[in-house]
């Protein structure tokens, strides 16, 4: 098997008068594990779907390993696909599921056998081959899927948010195994996620999608330390950056009026001397505590330190890291 | 509680009853000779005897060339209905075709003809082509009901099946047929066991098409038991045993499919259920 290179350029989709998405260039290097991340609606279903040959394009081009696949049927393409529901065959054994792919090209039934048994071993699942998926968990009808799709060595792994239907402890596993199983298998791999914390996990590098376009392609690095726009920076992290206006009430200081300021709630300190705001609610999130502080009107949230505990409703000051600033342009959302 | 289920119990009876009083009215009453048949007040103590049975199995009387009859024309027409509404329902269940919503309405617009409306330029149509009295004659006509009935019945089943599974075919290399044939077939089977059912049993008790396009080649059993019955007479107890025989294929046949019918009957009742 082969990793496969992908590339999309001026991909259009339209449903009648909704533009799905608006003009997809993408580049995906043979051997990376590539993200699609945005938020529900942003197109990136659609992309993986159009990859896999399961949605035409109204324009524009796809191309797997520089053959022009724009028009191929979903089996010409040499992709496998991990759906969300799974879509394991319900009426077939996990066995018979796993082997469907080699089944359909009729592949000799030694070599079945032993594609069958090598894909179960990988993702652990040897004793549930008599099964029906109807009698397996989640995690383990997620395994089948993995297992059916990377039986047939494909040039390209797409995998529509895998990981969505497991639990949280079982996802965070799941997460490092499939990492694990596509360098071990040196496949590409494209994986649709809303989940940033996912995208920046798995990907070597990862698009981040917006109203059916792609606002920034990097590293998970680049895109979570520099956003490429405010849109971005709004998404990105959890909490997400504080955007605040330029020329709000306390912070002319920074920067003028023309700007939105960007601001982790990591960059944000409670000192002695500094803006006045307001404690509204303290949030524990596990080891990490937040604080809502409104600065008049404007909500930011701060990342406690370690013994900072402020009351709810207590006033307090606070500064914010001038090297951790980032500044976008107000009028076009950019990155400045 | 205890009370609660014999109240339950006694009304499940008394339905059932409803249900098969006639049936066993029937049954009874074929078993009876002409005369106990006619004693008034109903005999319910009687000498049971099958010679109605035999008379309707032999002799100038047989209604077995009927029964035959019968399969063929209900087995031709449930045969090509299933060959040519699975696809068809497939393809209105799944492909964007610009046309669905009316193929959809059109298809319900033709149950709710009234049949008897038809008769006569059925019959003309087939006279013209010489096909009255003629096995496909008859299996035409009776297509022109079964085919929009079952696509209509078909089509909920099949939209009952989630689309990703047969995407998941066609990425392992199935192709629409075998995607249909490996994938959606399999878990539809339920759906395809009523329809069969529902088609094999329409055009086993159809009377009216069979009566004015069939004639002295093509006669199923349900006409053959209108020779019981004339002016003279009617043969009540023959006649019962002749409906006992006409029954028969039609519920043999659904005590086979019993178990997909009732989970064909209950698909979409609970998420995923009456799949598996």
């Amino acid at each position: 098997m082969t990793a496969a290179s992908v590339q999309m350029s001026g991909i259009v989709k339209k449903h009648g008068a909704v533009t799905a998405l608006a003009g997809i260039d993408l580049e995906v290097r043979p051997g990376e594990f590539f993200s699609l991340l945005g938020p529900s609606g942003s197109g990136k279903t659609t992309t993986l779907r159009i990859l896999a040959g399961l949605e035409s394009v109204t324009e524009g081009r796809v191309l797997l390993s520089g053959k022009d696949v724009t028009n191929a049927e979903p089996g010409e393409r040499d992709v496998a696909m991990v759906f969300q529901s799974y879509a394991l065959y319900p009426h077939m054994t996990v066995s018979e599921n796993i082997s469907f792919p080699l089944r359909m090209i009729h592949e000799k039934k030694e070599e079945i056998e032993n594609a069958v048994r090598d894909a179960a071993a990988r993702v652990r699942i040897g004793h549930l081959l008599d099964r029906k998926p109807g009698q397996l968990s989640g995690g383990q009808q997620q395994r089948v899927a993995l297992a059916r799709a990377i039986v047939r060595k494909p040039a390209l792994f797409l995998l529509d948010e895998p990981l969505s239907n497991l639990d949280a402890k079982l996802r965070l596993e799941t997460r490092v195994e499939l990492k694990r199983l596509q360098r071990a298998l040196n496949v590409t791999a494209v994986y649709v996620t809303h989940d940033q914390e996912e995208a920046l996990s798995l990907s070597d590098r990862l698009a981040v999608f917006m109203d059916g376009r792609i606002v920034q392609v990097g590293t998970p690095e680049e895109v979570f330390s520099k956003p490429a726009t405010v849109d971005v920076a709004g998404f990105l992290g959890n909490p997400p950056m504080n955007l605040i206006p330029g020329g709000t009430e306390g912070f002319q200081s920074l920067k003028g009026p023309d700007v939105i300021l960007g601001i982790r709630p990591s960059a944000v300190r409670i000192v002695d001397e500094g803006v006045h705001a307001t404690v509204t609610m303290v949030e524990a999130l596990g080891e990490e505590i937040y604080a809502d502080l409104m600065v008049g009107e404007l909500l930011v949230r701060a990342r406690l330190r370690e013994g900072e505990r402020p009351a709810e409703k207590a006033q307090v000051r606070i500064h914010l890291d001038p090297t951790a600033l980032h500044v976008f342009d107000k009028a076009t959302g950019k990155r400045l | 509680m205890k009370a609660r289920n014999l109240v339950l119990l006694a009304i499940a009876v008394l339905m059932m009853l409803v249900w098969t009083f006639p049936v066993l009215w029937g049954l009874v009453t074929s078993l009876k000779t002409e005369k106990d048949v006619l004693a008034y007040p109903p005999s319910v103590i009687f000498e049971p005897t099958l010679r109605n049975y035999a008379d309707v199995f032999r002799g100038s009387q047989s209604i077995v060339p009927n029964l035959i009859s019968s399969v063929i024309v209900s087995g031709l027409t449930t045969l090509l209905t299933m060959i040519l509404a699975i696809p068809a329902a497939y393809a209105l269940s799944r492909l964007d075709l610009p046309f669905r919503k009316g193929a959809g309405f059109y298809v319900l617009a033709t149950q709710m003809l009234p049949p008897v409306g038809l008769v006569i330029p059925y019959f003309l149509i087939l006279r013209r082509i010489g096909w009255t009295d003629t096995y496909q004659g008859l299996v035409l006509v009776y297509l022109t009901f079964a085919l929009p009935f079952a696509i209509w019945l078909l089509v909920s089943y099949f939209e009952e099946i989630p689309r990703e599974m047969e995407e998941a075919a066609l990425l392992d290399r199935a192709g629409r047929w075998r995607a249909l044939w490996h994938v959606i077939l399999p878990q539809a089977k339920g759906g395809i066991a009523v329809t069969v059912i529902f088609v094999f049993l329409n055009s086993w008790n159809e009377f009216l098409f069979a009566v004015v396009l069939g004639g002295n080649n093509v006669r199923p059993v349900t006409v053959a038991m209108f020779n019981f019955i004339s002016l003279e007479q009617t043969q009540w107890a023959r006649l019962a045993a002749a409906a006992m025989a006409g029954m028969a294929p039609v519920i043999i046949l659904g005590l086979m499919a019993q178990k997909h019918i009732v989970k064909g009957l209950t698909v979409g009742a609970v998420k995923g259920g009456g799949r598996r």
